[in-house]
């Protein structure tokens, strides 16, 4: 028999089952489509809200004040060196003058509390901006450290009870996340894994006999395979439309300032055979496994 | 063909199925094993088959030792060995013809060849009318026809049978013996486990009695 012929056969004989068995496969497949739609959203709304936590600390930024006696070509040489540093993404200056624009600036109305004062009294400063690299609390002390170093520096302030606080909450958002997705993970397998179990089992006969007249574990698996894979597609295309469709409502319902947490981190053109193919390996591992065990006659 | 070298079979405690057994069944021998009831003639089929494994003793078939054969060599040594089980073991799901069939597309028949050889075996066997029929839309005796037709369309090395005419009519059943033994003539080594006392007095010449677990002789 040839490989094409033998694959028709097994392709033929796993839709026939599939009719046959309607009702499970139905179930199989609704319950895997449920089970990754449960779990997809969990995935949306754990990166979605870790963005945008993470977002936070994209304001994060360095002010380094300079000596009064820094001259004009002192300033480019201490930007390059800033720039030089590991972890820098960009320096903005600001000088003596503009920088008392500003204050004057924002106290627009009280103007008058500036009357009388030297223009020179504000120090020039540089921005510093970072990398997402060197966002964290350690990053952000190894390049104020190194920015303390360069000549010419005076001082250097950052936020940093606002940063560790900021990386408290990422943390715990990570690890809540890391609880909740192990409990959600493991509750999709276990209900995944016995569902296909009980469709196994109510096969078992089938499986028995098969091995009696002295079929290959090959020949046995593969229609369990090719089921595996169409209630994996099935079960992953309704997790799609199940995420989809949830989606429309929840943003119909939802205020539009939370909305961002049921974006979707993935395009569709992604995101579909992505689901599609976590749904037909849980399909295809969930049966398989569980054939295993009528092997042994 | 078939050695079984002091075999036994217990199922904890002192009960046991098999207790000793010696035997040696050469290529193209044709063996009836009787006994009454409970005297372990299924257990000693299954046990040849390699469906159950012995608690003691070593079976060789086919030159190989049981007991050193990988367990996915297993189905390679069971396409060579016709077994007709007592409860028939069809699929229920699948038609005369499907079921018959399955034996040949195991072993990579062609599909041309596996149509030619299922109808002849069917029509011998009187089934020719029932070929899209499910088993369960079929007689005892008819299901019977269906589990030889399965063990005998691939044409074995060694027939194993487990009362394979405990469903037919006298009529029937002494045809189906006489189809074992043109099987037989043709070279193939037929052990057949029967109580039918008839069969046994016309055909047994060669017959091994069982009484609780041991060899009667």
């Amino acid at each position: 028999m040839g490989g094409m012929s033998n694959l028709l056969f097994f392709v033929k004989d796993a839709f026939r089952t599939i009719k046959e068995n309607l009702a499970t496969t139905l179930l199989t497949a609704v319950t895997l489509g449920f089970a990754l739609a449960i779990f997809s959203l969990f995935l949306f709304v754990f990166i979605n809200v870790n963005a945008m936590v993470s977002g936070w600390g994209g304001g994060t930024h360095i002010i380094v004040y300079l000596k009064d006696s820094a001259a004009a070509g002192d300033i480019g040489k201490l930007k390059a060196g800033a720039l030089r540093i590991k972890g820098v993404k960009g320096v903005k200056f600001t000088s003596k003058d503009a920088a008392f624009r500003e204050l004057r600036k924002g106290l627009k109305g009280h103007e008058g509390i500036l009357e009388g004062i030297d223009k020179k009294v504000l120090p020039a400063s540089f921005e510093v901006s970072l990398r997402e690299s060197s966002m964290g609390p350690e990053g952000i002390v190894k390049v104020v450290n190194k920015l303390k170093r360069l000549h010419w520096v005076d001082d250097v302030q950052y936020s940093q009870e606002w940063i560790q606080k900021l990386y408290g909450i990422l943390r715990f958002i990570e690890l809540t996340a890391l609880f909740v997705g192990f409990f959600l993970a493991a509750a999709t397998i276990f209900i995944i894994t016995n569902t296909i179990r009980l469709a196994v089992y109510a096969r078992k006969e089938e499986i028995e006999i098969l091995r009696l007249v002295g079929a290959s574990d090959v020949f046995i698996k593969m229609p369990f395979f090719i089921e595996g894979v169409i209630q994996g597609v099935v079960g992953g295309g309704l997790a799609i439309g199940m995420l989809v469709i949830g989606r429309t409502v929840l943003l119909y319902k939802m205020p539009a300032y939370l909305s961002f947490i049921v974006d979707m981190p993935l395009p569709l053109t992604v995101l579909v055979p992505v689901v599609v193919f976590a749904g037909i390996c849980m399909g295809v591992a969930g049966s398989l496994i569980s054939i295993s065990r009528f092997l042994k006659v | 063909m078939i050695k079984l070298f002091h075999v036994s079979k217990h199922y904890g405690g002192d009960s046991f199925a098999l207790k000793d057994i010696t035997l040696k069944v050469g290529k193209g021998e044709f063996l009836f094993i009787t006994g009454p009831s409970g005297a372990g003639k299924t257990t000693l089929l299954k046990i040849m088959f390699g469906s159950e494994n012995p608690s003691e003793g070593q079976i060789i078939i086919d030159g190989r030792n049981y007991s050193c054969i990988p367990r996915k060599e297993i189905p390679i040594l069971r396409r060579r060995i016709g077994f007709v089980f007592q409860d028939f073991k069809l699929l229920p799901n699948k038609t005369v013809f499907e079921n018959v069939a399955l034996t040949l597309k195991i072993i990579g028949m062609n599909q041309r060849e596996i149509q030619k050889r299922v109808l002849r075996i069917l029509s011998y066997l009187k089934l020719q009318h029932r070929i899209n029929f499910k088993p369960l839309m079929l007689s005892g005796g008819e299901q019977q026809r269906v589990a030889i037709a399965r063990a005998l369309v691939k044409e074995p090395a060694i027939i194993l049978a487990d009362e394979p005419t405990g469903n037919l009519d006298p009529t029937l059943s002494m045809d189906t013996i006489e189809l074992f033994r043109d099987v037989n003539n043709k070279g193939t080594t037929v052990v057949i486990a029967s109580h039918d006392k008839e069969i046994i007095q016309k055909f047994g010449r060669n017959t091994l009695y069982l009484r609780a677990g041991r060899m009667d002789s």
